[in-house]
Protein backbone atom coordinates (compact mmCIF):
# COMPACT_ATOMS: atom_id res chain seq x y z
CA UNK A 1 0.00 0.00 0.00
CA UNK A 2 1.02 3.39 -1.16
CA UNK A 3 2.12 5.53 2.61
CA UNK A 4 2.40 9.02 1.60
CA UNK A 5 -1.47 9.52 0.83
CA UNK A 6 -2.54 8.56 4.61
CA UNK A 7 0.49 10.96 5.94
CA UNK A 8 -0.42 13.65 4.08
CA UNK A 9 -3.90 13.25 5.00
CA UNK A 10 -3.01 13.05 9.10
CA UNK A 11 -1.10 16.05 8.68
CA UNK A 12 -3.97 17.98 7.09
CA UNK A 13 -6.30 16.79 10.16
CA UNK A 14 -3.74 17.80 12.37
CA UNK A 15 -3.55 21.64 10.93
CA UNK A 16 -7.07 21.51 10.77
CA UNK A 17 -7.27 20.23 14.66
CA UNK A 18 -4.85 23.44 15.59
CA UNK A 19 -6.94 25.79 13.53
CA UNK A 20 -9.86 24.94 15.68
CA UNK A 21 -7.81 25.51 18.80
CA UNK A 22 -7.09 28.69 17.71
CA UNK A 23 -10.04 30.28 16.17
CA UNK A 24 -11.66 29.14 19.90
CA UNK A 25 -8.85 30.72 21.66
CA UNK A 26 -10.12 33.90 19.64
CA UNK A 27 -13.33 33.83 20.75
CA UNK A 28 -12.26 34.92 24.46
CA UNK A 29 -11.14 37.93 23.81
CA UNK A 30 -13.97 40.16 24.95
CA UNK A 31 -14.71 43.83 23.45
CA UNK A 32 -13.86 46.09 26.14
CA UNK A 33 -16.96 46.99 28.86
CA UNK A 34 -18.49 50.91 28.47
CA UNK A 35 -17.11 53.14 30.54
CA UNK A 36 -18.72 53.31 34.69
CA UNK A 37 -21.94 55.25 34.88
CA UNK A 38 -21.10 58.41 35.83
CA UNK A 39 -22.88 58.43 38.89
CA UNK A 40 -21.41 55.38 40.88
CA UNK A 41 -19.93 56.29 44.20
CA UNK A 42 -16.05 56.43 44.84
CA UNK A 43 -14.36 54.48 47.20
CA UNK A 44 -11.01 54.24 48.69
CA UNK A 45 -8.53 52.39 46.58
CA UNK A 46 -7.75 49.89 49.10
CA UNK A 47 -11.25 48.32 49.16
CA UNK A 48 -12.74 45.61 47.38
CA UNK A 49 -15.30 48.05 46.27
CA UNK A 50 -12.72 49.97 44.05
CA UNK A 51 -10.88 46.70 42.68
CA UNK A 52 -14.09 45.93 41.22
CA UNK A 53 -14.54 49.64 40.11
CA UNK A 54 -10.92 48.83 38.58
CA UNK A 55 -12.16 45.28 36.73
CA UNK A 56 -15.39 47.19 35.80
CA UNK A 57 -16.71 43.49 36.28
CA UNK A 58 -18.51 42.01 39.69
CA UNK A 59 -18.77 38.37 39.88
CA UNK A 60 -21.94 37.00 41.21
CA UNK A 61 -22.80 33.29 42.09
CA UNK A 62 -26.12 32.31 41.49
CA UNK A 63 -28.03 29.58 40.97
CA UNK A 64 -28.96 28.50 37.14
CA UNK A 65 -31.53 25.99 37.67
CA UNK A 66 -33.91 27.82 40.54
CA UNK A 67 -36.81 29.53 38.96
CA UNK A 68 -37.74 32.35 40.20
CA UNK A 69 -34.37 33.10 41.79
CA UNK A 70 -31.90 32.79 39.12
CA UNK A 71 -32.58 30.98 36.08
CA UNK A 72 -30.60 30.45 32.66
CA UNK A 73 -33.58 31.11 30.34
CA UNK A 74 -32.75 28.71 27.49
CA UNK A 75 -34.46 30.83 25.23
CA UNK A 76 -32.90 33.86 26.05
CA UNK A 77 -29.38 33.02 26.95
CA UNK A 78 -29.48 35.36 29.82
CA UNK A 79 -29.31 34.19 33.85
CA UNK A 80 -32.85 35.78 35.60
CA UNK A 81 -34.74 36.13 38.96
CA UNK A 82 -34.91 38.06 42.28
CA UNK A 83 -30.94 36.91 43.05
CA UNK A 84 -30.13 38.25 39.60
CA UNK A 85 -32.08 41.59 40.11
CA UNK A 86 -30.34 42.29 43.57
CA UNK A 87 -26.99 41.23 41.72
CA UNK A 88 -27.48 43.90 39.05
CA UNK A 89 -28.76 46.39 41.79
CA UNK A 90 -25.62 45.72 43.19
CA UNK A 91 -23.72 46.59 40.24
CA UNK A 92 -25.35 49.44 38.82
CA UNK A 93 -24.48 50.97 42.53
CA UNK A 94 -20.94 50.25 41.19
CA UNK A 95 -21.64 51.25 38.31
CA UNK A 96 -19.74 48.07 36.83
CA UNK A 97 -21.69 44.81 35.22
CA UNK A 98 -22.41 42.28 36.47
CA UNK A 99 -20.97 38.62 35.47
CA UNK A 100 -23.35 35.63 36.24
CA UNK A 101 -21.89 32.35 37.17
CA UNK A 102 -23.27 29.56 38.36
CA UNK A 103 -22.78 28.59 41.84
CA UNK A 104 -25.30 26.30 43.54
CA UNK A 105 -25.62 24.70 46.82
CA UNK A 106 -22.63 22.51 47.66
CA UNK A 107 -19.87 24.73 45.52
CA UNK A 108 -20.84 28.35 46.18
CA UNK A 109 -18.89 29.08 49.44
CA UNK A 110 -15.35 27.13 48.47
CA UNK A 111 -16.04 29.45 45.21
CA UNK A 112 -15.99 32.65 47.22
CA UNK A 113 -13.55 31.77 49.56
CA UNK A 114 -11.07 31.38 46.76
CA UNK A 115 -11.86 34.24 45.24
CA UNK A 116 -13.22 32.87 41.90
CA UNK A 117 -16.51 35.10 42.58
CA UNK A 118 -17.29 38.55 44.62
CA UNK A 119 -20.62 37.65 45.76
CA UNK A 120 -23.17 35.15 46.86
CA UNK A 121 -26.43 35.38 46.06
CA UNK A 122 -28.02 31.61 45.67
CA UNK A 123 -30.79 31.47 48.23
CA UNK A 124 -28.19 31.04 50.30
CA UNK A 125 -29.77 30.65 54.00
CA UNK A 126 -28.28 32.31 56.57
CA UNK A 127 -26.30 29.90 59.61
CA UNK A 128 -23.83 30.24 62.06
CA UNK A 129 -21.84 27.36 60.95
CA UNK A 130 -21.68 29.31 56.84
CA UNK A 131 -21.01 32.25 59.29
CA UNK A 132 -17.83 30.64 59.78
CA UNK A 133 -15.89 30.77 56.33
CA UNK A 134 -18.14 33.67 55.02
CA UNK A 135 -19.86 37.15 56.06
CA UNK A 136 -23.19 38.15 55.79
CA UNK A 137 -25.39 40.65 54.47
CA UNK A 138 -28.56 41.66 56.44
CA UNK A 139 -31.58 39.03 55.30
CA UNK A 140 -32.85 40.43 52.00
CA UNK A 141 -35.43 37.34 51.63
CA UNK A 142 -36.99 34.98 54.00
CA UNK A 143 -38.13 31.39 52.43
CA UNK A 144 -39.70 28.63 54.40
CA UNK A 145 -39.21 25.22 54.38
CA UNK A 146 -41.60 22.70 52.57
CA UNK A 147 -42.18 19.98 50.96
CA UNK A 148 -42.99 19.14 47.47
CA UNK A 149 -44.90 15.70 46.66
CA UNK A 150 -46.49 14.24 43.51
CA UNK A 151 -50.14 14.96 43.34
CA UNK A 152 -52.09 11.94 44.76
CA UNK A 153 -49.48 11.54 46.85
CA UNK A 154 -50.15 9.74 50.94
CA UNK A 155 -47.70 12.28 52.13
CA UNK A 156 -48.91 15.38 53.81
CA UNK A 157 -46.73 16.06 56.63
CA UNK A 158 -42.99 16.40 57.75
CA UNK A 159 -43.58 12.76 59.87
CA UNK A 160 -45.28 10.92 57.30
CA UNK A 161 -41.24 11.23 55.24
CA UNK A 162 -40.58 8.17 57.60
CA UNK A 163 -38.96 5.64 55.73
CA UNK A 164 -39.70 7.42 51.94
CA UNK A 165 -36.77 8.62 49.95
CA UNK A 166 -36.60 12.41 50.31
CA UNK A 167 -34.59 14.74 47.59
CA UNK A 168 -32.84 17.84 48.54
CA UNK A 169 -29.41 19.77 47.49
CA UNK A 170 -26.10 18.49 48.55
CA UNK A 171 -24.74 21.13 51.19
CA UNK A 172 -28.13 22.72 51.89
CA UNK A 173 -29.55 23.37 54.99
CA UNK A 174 -32.22 20.79 54.42
CA UNK A 175 -29.50 18.24 54.43
CA UNK A 176 -28.96 18.63 58.09
CA UNK A 177 -32.90 19.32 59.31
CA UNK A 178 -34.38 16.39 57.36
CA UNK A 179 -31.78 14.07 59.36
CA UNK A 180 -32.93 15.73 62.39
CA UNK A 181 -36.30 15.52 62.00
CA UNK A 182 -36.97 12.79 59.76
CA UNK A 183 -33.99 10.30 60.60
CA UNK A 184 -36.13 7.46 59.44
CA UNK A 185 -35.73 9.42 55.84
CA UNK A 186 -33.93 7.88 53.08
CA UNK A 187 -31.97 11.56 51.88
CA UNK A 188 -31.42 11.57 48.36
CA UNK A 189 -28.38 14.18 47.99
CA UNK A 190 -27.87 15.80 44.38
CA UNK A 191 -25.98 18.77 43.55
CA UNK A 192 -28.63 21.27 41.86
CA UNK A 193 -32.31 21.42 42.63
CA UNK A 194 -33.58 20.73 38.73
CA UNK A 195 -32.06 17.77 39.12
CA UNK A 196 -34.55 16.84 42.61
CA UNK A 197 -37.26 18.04 39.95
CA UNK A 198 -36.15 15.39 37.17
CA UNK A 199 -36.04 12.59 40.13
CA UNK A 200 -39.69 13.35 41.54
CA UNK A 201 -41.03 13.92 37.65
CA UNK A 202 -40.19 10.00 37.38
CA UNK A 203 -40.84 8.74 40.81
CA UNK A 204 -37.55 8.22 41.77
CA UNK A 205 -37.92 9.88 44.60
CA UNK A 206 -41.23 10.34 47.01
CA UNK A 207 -40.55 13.53 47.83
CA UNK A 208 -38.54 17.21 47.37
CA UNK A 209 -37.46 19.19 50.55
CA UNK A 210 -35.98 23.21 50.79
CA UNK A 211 -37.27 26.43 50.40
CA UNK A 212 -40.81 27.10 49.38
CA UNK A 213 -40.13 29.64 46.86
CA UNK A 214 -37.40 26.94 45.18
CA UNK A 215 -40.49 24.49 45.30
CA UNK A 216 -42.95 26.94 44.04
CA UNK A 217 -40.13 27.31 40.95
CA UNK A 218 -40.86 23.45 40.25
CA UNK A 219 -44.52 23.60 40.48
CA UNK A 220 -45.04 26.21 38.13
CA UNK A 221 -42.67 23.81 35.84
CA UNK A 222 -45.18 20.97 36.67
CA UNK A 223 -48.22 21.81 37.93
CA UNK A 224 -48.78 17.86 38.64
CA UNK A 225 -46.99 18.40 41.60
CA UNK A 226 -48.29 19.42 44.74
CA UNK A 227 -46.32 21.78 47.88
CA UNK A 228 -47.64 20.69 51.62
CA UNK A 229 -47.44 24.63 52.72
CA UNK A 230 -45.40 23.05 56.01
CA UNK A 231 -43.67 26.17 56.83
CA UNK A 232 -41.21 23.90 59.51
CA UNK A 233 -38.19 25.99 59.35
CA UNK A 234 -37.81 29.66 58.66
CA UNK A 235 -34.80 30.39 55.87
CA UNK A 236 -33.92 34.27 56.03
CA UNK A 237 -31.48 34.42 52.63
CA UNK A 238 -28.19 36.79 52.80
CA UNK A 239 -25.80 37.75 50.49
CA UNK A 240 -22.30 35.58 51.30
CA UNK A 241 -19.00 38.26 51.45
CA UNK A 242 -15.67 37.20 51.64
CA UNK A 243 -14.49 36.70 55.66
CA UNK A 244 -13.75 39.66 57.19
CA UNK A 245 -14.23 42.25 54.34
CA UNK A 246 -16.13 45.14 56.74
CA UNK A 247 -16.26 47.46 53.92
CA UNK A 248 -17.80 45.09 51.19
CA UNK A 249 -20.36 44.07 54.05
CA UNK A 250 -21.15 47.82 54.74
CA UNK A 251 -21.74 48.78 50.96
CA UNK A 252 -23.53 45.19 50.44
CA UNK A 253 -25.81 45.92 53.66
CA UNK A 254 -26.45 49.51 52.55
CA UNK A 255 -27.25 48.59 48.96
CA UNK A 256 -30.01 45.49 50.24
CA UNK A 257 -31.66 48.27 52.12
CA UNK A 258 -31.53 50.63 49.26
CA UNK A 259 -33.00 47.69 47.88
CA UNK A 260 -35.80 47.43 50.38
CA UNK A 261 -36.47 51.22 50.60
CA UNK A 262 -36.88 52.39 46.93
CA UNK A 263 -39.51 49.94 46.50
CA UNK A 264 -37.33 47.68 44.38
CA UNK A 265 -38.14 44.60 46.27
CA UNK A 266 -41.30 45.17 46.19
CA UNK A 267 -41.24 45.23 42.55
CA UNK A 268 -38.92 42.87 41.59
CA UNK A 269 -40.90 40.34 44.44
CA UNK A 270 -44.00 41.04 42.31
CA UNK A 271 -42.49 39.91 39.15
CA UNK A 272 -40.98 36.38 40.55
CA UNK A 273 -42.62 35.86 43.54
CA UNK A 274 -45.70 37.43 44.24
CA UNK A 275 -47.66 36.43 40.86
CA UNK A 276 -47.31 32.62 41.45
CA UNK A 277 -48.44 32.66 44.88
CA UNK A 278 -51.75 32.55 46.57
CA UNK A 279 -52.77 36.40 47.93
CA UNK A 280 -52.84 34.99 51.07
CA UNK A 281 -49.28 34.10 51.28
CA UNK A 282 -47.66 37.26 49.81
CA UNK A 283 -44.92 38.79 52.06
CA UNK A 284 -43.25 41.79 52.35
CA UNK A 285 -39.39 42.58 52.71
CA UNK A 286 -37.90 40.80 55.83
CA UNK A 287 -38.15 41.88 59.25
CA UNK A 288 -35.69 40.06 60.49
CA UNK A 289 -32.13 41.37 61.30
CA UNK A 290 -29.06 39.30 60.15
CA UNK A 291 -28.39 38.38 64.51
CA UNK A 292 -31.65 37.14 64.57
CA UNK A 293 -31.54 34.80 60.92
CA UNK A 294 -28.29 33.44 62.80
CA UNK A 295 -30.06 32.15 65.86
CA UNK A 296 -32.25 29.81 64.09
CA UNK A 297 -29.75 27.87 62.48
CA UNK A 298 -27.05 27.56 65.37
CA UNK A 299 -23.86 25.78 65.65
CA UNK B 1 -11.16 23.65 63.60
CA UNK B 2 -10.10 19.90 64.93
CA UNK B 3 -7.78 18.04 63.14
CA UNK B 4 -7.10 15.57 60.55
CA UNK B 5 -7.53 12.61 62.70
CA UNK B 6 -10.60 14.34 64.51
CA UNK B 7 -12.70 14.42 60.99
CA UNK B 8 -12.28 11.04 60.51
CA UNK B 9 -12.94 9.41 64.03
CA UNK B 10 -15.67 12.21 64.35
CA UNK B 11 -17.37 11.19 60.84
CA UNK B 12 -16.39 7.47 61.03
CA UNK B 13 -20.09 6.21 60.65
CA UNK B 14 -20.68 8.29 57.29
CA UNK B 15 -17.12 7.13 55.92
CA UNK B 16 -17.73 3.69 56.58
CA UNK B 17 -21.35 3.37 55.52
CA UNK B 18 -19.98 5.44 51.69
CA UNK B 19 -17.22 2.76 51.91
CA UNK B 20 -19.45 0.03 51.58
CA UNK B 21 -21.69 1.21 49.35
CA UNK B 22 -18.92 2.23 46.93
CA UNK B 23 -17.01 -1.41 47.89
CA UNK B 24 -20.35 -3.74 47.57
CA UNK B 25 -20.81 -1.43 43.65
CA UNK B 26 -17.67 -2.00 42.33
CA UNK B 27 -17.56 -5.81 44.02
CA UNK B 28 -21.07 -6.49 41.73
CA UNK B 29 -20.11 -3.98 38.90
CA UNK B 30 -17.27 -6.67 38.40
CA UNK B 31 -18.62 -9.35 38.67
CA UNK B 32 -21.03 -8.26 35.69
CA UNK B 33 -17.98 -6.83 33.26
CA UNK B 34 -16.16 -10.39 33.89
CA UNK B 35 -18.95 -12.39 32.86
CA UNK B 36 -20.32 -10.02 30.08
CA UNK B 37 -16.77 -9.36 28.80
CA UNK B 38 -15.57 -13.11 28.65
CA UNK B 39 -18.91 -13.29 27.17
CA UNK B 40 -18.41 -10.46 24.36
CA UNK B 41 -14.64 -11.56 23.68
CA UNK B 42 -15.97 -15.02 22.69
CA UNK B 43 -18.36 -14.04 20.76
CA UNK B 44 -16.05 -11.69 18.98
CA UNK B 45 -13.08 -14.12 18.25
CA UNK B 46 -15.59 -16.77 17.19
CA UNK B 47 -15.90 -18.07 13.92
CA UNK B 48 -19.18 -17.11 13.02
CA UNK B 49 -19.85 -13.83 11.39
CA UNK B 50 -22.94 -12.79 13.06
CA UNK B 51 -21.35 -13.35 16.56
CA UNK B 52 -18.62 -11.23 16.04
CA UNK B 53 -21.23 -8.48 14.67
CA UNK B 54 -22.91 -8.23 17.72
CA UNK B 55 -19.89 -8.60 20.24
CA UNK B 56 -18.19 -5.59 17.60
CA UNK B 57 -21.26 -3.46 18.02
CA UNK B 58 -21.31 -4.07 21.41
CA UNK B 59 -17.51 -2.98 22.32
CA UNK B 60 -18.06 -0.07 19.88
CA UNK B 61 -21.38 1.08 21.79
CA UNK B 62 -19.91 0.91 25.25
CA UNK B 63 -16.69 1.96 24.98
CA UNK B 64 -17.97 4.48 22.69
CA UNK B 65 -20.45 6.62 25.46
CA UNK B 66 -18.86 8.63 28.32
CA UNK B 67 -20.33 6.93 31.36
CA UNK B 68 -22.04 9.70 32.85
CA UNK B 69 -24.21 9.29 29.51
CA UNK B 70 -24.60 5.96 30.27
CA UNK B 71 -25.36 6.50 33.45
CA UNK B 72 -28.60 9.42 32.64
CA UNK B 73 -29.66 6.56 29.58
CA UNK B 74 -29.87 3.99 32.23
CA UNK B 75 -31.80 5.98 35.02
CA UNK B 76 -33.40 9.15 33.58
CA UNK B 77 -33.91 7.82 30.52
CA UNK B 78 -35.30 4.51 31.32
CA UNK B 79 -37.52 5.67 34.19
CA UNK B 80 -39.14 8.58 31.66
CA UNK B 81 -39.74 5.57 29.32
CA UNK B 82 -41.67 4.01 32.37
CA UNK B 83 -39.30 1.39 33.35
CA UNK B 84 -39.21 1.42 37.12
CA UNK B 85 -35.04 0.56 37.38
CA UNK B 86 -33.67 1.24 40.86
CA UNK B 87 -30.66 3.65 41.22
CA UNK B 88 -28.37 0.90 42.48
CA UNK B 89 -29.34 -1.51 39.33
CA UNK B 90 -28.79 1.19 36.87
CA UNK B 91 -25.85 2.02 38.70
CA UNK B 92 -24.38 -1.40 38.91
CA UNK B 93 -25.15 -2.50 35.01
CA UNK B 94 -23.90 0.78 33.71
CA UNK B 95 -20.77 0.66 35.28
CA UNK B 96 -20.49 -3.43 34.89
CA UNK B 97 -21.37 -3.17 31.38
CA UNK B 98 -19.07 -0.14 30.55
CA UNK B 99 -16.23 -2.11 31.87
CA UNK B 100 -17.42 -5.36 30.50
CA UNK B 101 -16.04 -3.48 26.74
CA UNK B 102 -13.06 -3.10 27.71
CA UNK B 103 -12.61 -6.49 29.37
CA UNK B 104 -13.55 -7.81 26.06
CA UNK B 105 -10.90 -6.01 24.03
CA UNK B 106 -8.60 -7.08 26.43
CA UNK B 107 -9.10 -10.67 26.39
CA UNK B 108 -9.29 -10.69 22.52
CA UNK B 109 -5.75 -9.21 22.43
CA UNK B 110 -4.95 -12.28 25.01
CA UNK B 111 -6.72 -15.01 22.71
CA UNK B 112 -4.79 -13.65 19.32
CA UNK B 113 -1.91 -13.73 21.50
CA UNK B 114 -2.25 -17.82 21.93
CA UNK B 115 -0.84 -19.34 18.78
CA UNK B 116 -3.67 -20.37 15.96
CA UNK B 117 -2.06 -23.56 15.35
CA UNK B 118 -3.23 -25.24 19.23
CA UNK B 119 -7.01 -23.84 18.08
CA UNK B 120 -6.36 -25.87 15.21
CA UNK B 121 -4.67 -28.75 16.83
CA UNK B 122 -7.58 -28.60 19.55
CA UNK B 123 -10.43 -28.42 16.71
CA UNK B 124 -8.92 -31.44 14.91
CA UNK B 125 -8.52 -33.29 17.96
CA UNK B 126 -12.20 -33.22 17.46
CA UNK B 127 -12.99 -30.56 20.69
CA UNK B 128 -16.06 -28.08 19.62
CA UNK B 129 -15.44 -24.32 19.10
CA UNK B 130 -16.52 -23.57 22.64
CA UNK B 131 -14.97 -26.39 24.51
CA UNK B 132 -11.59 -24.92 22.07
CA UNK B 133 -12.39 -21.95 24.04
CA UNK B 134 -12.99 -22.39 27.26
CA UNK B 135 -10.33 -25.74 27.56
CA UNK B 136 -7.58 -24.26 25.55
CA UNK B 137 -7.59 -21.00 24.31
CA UNK B 138 -9.52 -18.73 27.60
CA UNK B 139 -7.11 -20.19 30.60
CA UNK B 140 -3.80 -18.55 28.25
CA UNK B 141 -6.36 -15.64 27.51
CA UNK B 142 -6.24 -14.89 31.23
CA UNK B 143 -2.79 -15.57 32.11
CA UNK B 144 -1.46 -13.29 29.34
CA UNK B 145 -4.21 -10.34 30.33
CA UNK B 146 -4.11 -10.64 34.10
CA UNK B 147 -1.96 -7.00 33.98
CA UNK B 148 -4.31 -5.64 31.74
CA UNK B 149 -7.25 -6.62 33.83
CA UNK B 150 -5.64 -4.91 37.23
CA UNK B 151 -5.68 -1.83 35.56
CA UNK B 152 -9.25 -2.05 34.27
CA UNK B 153 -10.60 -3.13 37.63
CA UNK B 154 -8.59 0.04 39.35
CA UNK B 155 -10.04 2.36 36.63
CA UNK B 156 -13.47 1.20 37.49
CA UNK B 157 -13.47 1.76 40.90
CA UNK B 158 -11.90 5.52 40.07
CA UNK B 159 -15.06 5.26 38.07
CA UNK B 160 -17.53 4.18 40.59
CA UNK B 161 -17.14 7.92 41.98
CA UNK B 162 -18.80 9.26 38.52
CA UNK B 163 -22.12 6.82 39.47
CA UNK B 164 -22.00 8.46 42.85
CA UNK B 165 -21.95 12.05 41.42
CA UNK B 166 -24.54 11.45 38.97
CA UNK B 167 -28.48 11.51 39.10
CA UNK B 168 -28.43 8.30 40.75
CA UNK B 169 -27.76 9.85 44.09
CA UNK B 170 -26.00 6.92 45.23
CA UNK B 171 -24.59 7.49 49.20
CA UNK B 172 -21.46 6.48 47.84
CA UNK B 173 -17.89 7.25 49.56
CA UNK B 174 -17.67 10.66 47.43
CA UNK B 175 -21.08 11.58 48.35
CA UNK B 176 -20.51 11.17 52.26
CA UNK B 177 -17.30 12.80 51.73
CA UNK B 178 -18.96 15.88 50.32
CA UNK B 179 -21.58 15.45 52.87
CA UNK B 180 -19.05 15.80 55.40
CA UNK B 181 -17.41 18.87 53.69
CA UNK B 182 -20.56 20.87 53.21
CA UNK B 183 -21.09 20.23 56.76
CA UNK B 184 -17.98 21.03 58.43
CA UNK B 185 -16.04 22.80 55.14
CA UNK B 186 -12.70 20.79 55.79
CA UNK B 187 -12.28 20.17 52.56
CA UNK B 188 -8.30 18.94 52.53
CA UNK B 189 -9.23 16.78 55.51
CA UNK B 190 -12.80 15.31 54.53
CA UNK B 191 -11.24 14.48 51.09
CA UNK B 192 -7.85 13.02 51.94
CA UNK B 193 -9.79 10.26 53.82
CA UNK B 194 -12.07 9.98 51.04
CA UNK B 195 -8.75 9.37 48.90
CA UNK B 196 -7.57 7.00 51.39
CA UNK B 197 -10.90 5.18 51.24
CA UNK B 198 -10.19 4.35 47.19
CA UNK B 199 -7.04 3.64 47.53
CA UNK B 200 -7.72 1.27 50.62
CA UNK B 201 -9.70 -0.65 47.49
CA UNK B 202 -7.69 -0.31 44.20
CA UNK B 203 -4.33 -1.31 46.28
CA UNK B 204 -6.35 -3.86 47.45
CA UNK B 205 -7.34 -4.94 43.91
CA UNK B 206 -3.07 -4.38 42.72
CA UNK B 207 -2.54 -6.68 45.50
CA UNK B 208 -4.72 -9.15 44.56
CA UNK B 209 -4.20 -9.01 40.75
CA UNK B 210 -0.20 -9.07 41.09
CA UNK B 211 -0.80 -12.32 43.36
CA UNK B 212 -2.70 -13.70 40.07
CA UNK B 213 -0.02 -12.57 37.96
CA UNK B 214 2.32 -14.79 39.93
CA UNK B 215 0.55 -17.68 40.74
CA UNK B 216 -0.28 -18.30 37.07
CA UNK B 217 2.85 -17.02 35.53
CA UNK B 218 4.80 -19.36 33.22
CA UNK B 219 7.86 -20.17 34.34
CA UNK B 220 10.55 -19.27 31.63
Amino acid sequence: MNREPRWRLIAIAMLVLAALVLAACGDDEEESSDEPAAAAEEFPADTTMAEIQEAGTITIGVKFDVPPFGLNNPQSGEVEGFDVDLGNYIADRLGVEAEFVEANSDNRIPLLVDGSIDLILSTMTITEERDLEIDFSEPYYVANGDVLVPGGSEIAALEDLSGQTVCTALGSTYQETIKAEVPDAQLKLVDRYSECLELIQTDAVDAVSTDNVILTGMVIQDDTLELLDLDFTTEPYGVGIPDGDTEMKEFVDESVAEFIDDGSWQETYDEWVGQYIPEDQIQGPPDITLEEALKLFPL
Amino acid sequence: MSGLWEVLTEHLPEFSSGFFVTFRLVAVAFVIAIVVGTLVAAFRVAPVRWLNLIGGFYVETFRNIPLLVLLFIAFAGLRRAGVPISPWVAGTASLGLYTAAYIAEALRSGVFAVGKGQVDAALSLGLTYPRTLRLIVLPQAFRTVIPALGSLVIAMIKNSAIVGASLLALPDLLKEARQIQSETFQTTEVFFWAAVGYMILTLSATFAFRYFERRFEIKR
